[in-house]
């Protein structure tokens, strides 16, 4: 138990490190206590990283690529959900720069035995684009999770 | 003065840098991950190099290709918008 002292920030243990091991040493052993240590240490650096500007700008700039990423996913999903069952290629571009190209299933195209291997292996379900529809709602929870992040460390008391 | 001026130009540099490649890697498995969940052939082109993920035949399938333009367009998109909130957090920095 004593080891997760060693998670909080350096300038808090040398502050109040020694008078934690003591009350960490007498009530030892549950879960409860490990879980406050847990969150003790995520707030103590929260402190550390808002007090210094250039951390909390580094901060930042790592929330913000992380969102940049889940954006570019839910675009990905969004784009093969929009062109998957589409018969024409679905390119997503602006003017002559094209940045991605989904070519849909074409189930008339394969033979008669494919079709009927797809059916008997239950590929043919009645709604298919529920797997890239669940993905998507997903990542959009995992968003909204994401954005609401800092809101919720900055409430921790 | 100036070689820690310098110093710290590089580690931010380095940070951007490193916080870029790690974003784009976790967002190209990422899709390899859901083009095998969803069943695609998924592919990417890097340089003049194609890096390719092929699903079973025996269902017809839908590609998906992401261009030159879509890779540099995503390294660029993670770029700006980690900036822009590093710039935003910066200058609307208040002592706590």
């Amino acid at each position: 138990m004593k080891g997760l002292l060693r998670l909080y920030p350096r300038s808090w243990r040398k502050r109040y490190g020694a008078e934690m091991e003591i009350l960490v040493e007498e009530t030892s052993g549950r879960v409860g206590v490990a879980l406050d240590l847990l969150l003790g240490a995520a707030i103590a650096y929260r402190d550390v990283i808002r007090r210094d500007r250039v951390l909390s700008a580094a901060g930042a700039y790592l929330h913000g690529a992380c969102v940049a990423v889940l954006l570019q996913a839910i675009a990905f999903v969004s784009l093969i959900l929009a062109g998957q069952r589409s018969p024409e290629p679905t390119d997503l571009h602006t003017g002559p720069f094209y940045f991605a190209t989904v070519v849909g299933t074409q189930p008339s195209s394969g033979s008669e035995t494919r079709q009927q291997l797809s059916a008997t292996l239950g590929l043919s379900a009645p709604f298919p684009w529920l797997p890239e529809l669940a993905l998507l709602v997903g990542l959009v929870l995992v968003l909204v999770v994401m954005l609401a992040t800092p809101r919720l460390l900055r409430s921790l008391r | 003065m100036t070689g820690r001026r310098a110093a710290a130009a590089v580690s931010v540099v380095l940070l951007i840098a490193v916080s870029v490649a790690v974003a784009e890697s976790s967002l190209l498995v990422m899709l390899l991950l859901f083009s095998s969940i969803l069943r695609l052939n998924f592919g990417v082109e890097l340089g003049d190099q194609w890096l390719t993920l092929y699903a079973p035949r025996y269902a017809p399938v839908a590609n998906v290709v992401v261009h030159h333009a879509g890779t540099i367009g995503s390294i660029a998109f993670t770029l700006a918008c980690g900036l822009g909130a590093a710039s935003w957090r910066y200058r609307r920095w208040r002592p706590a």
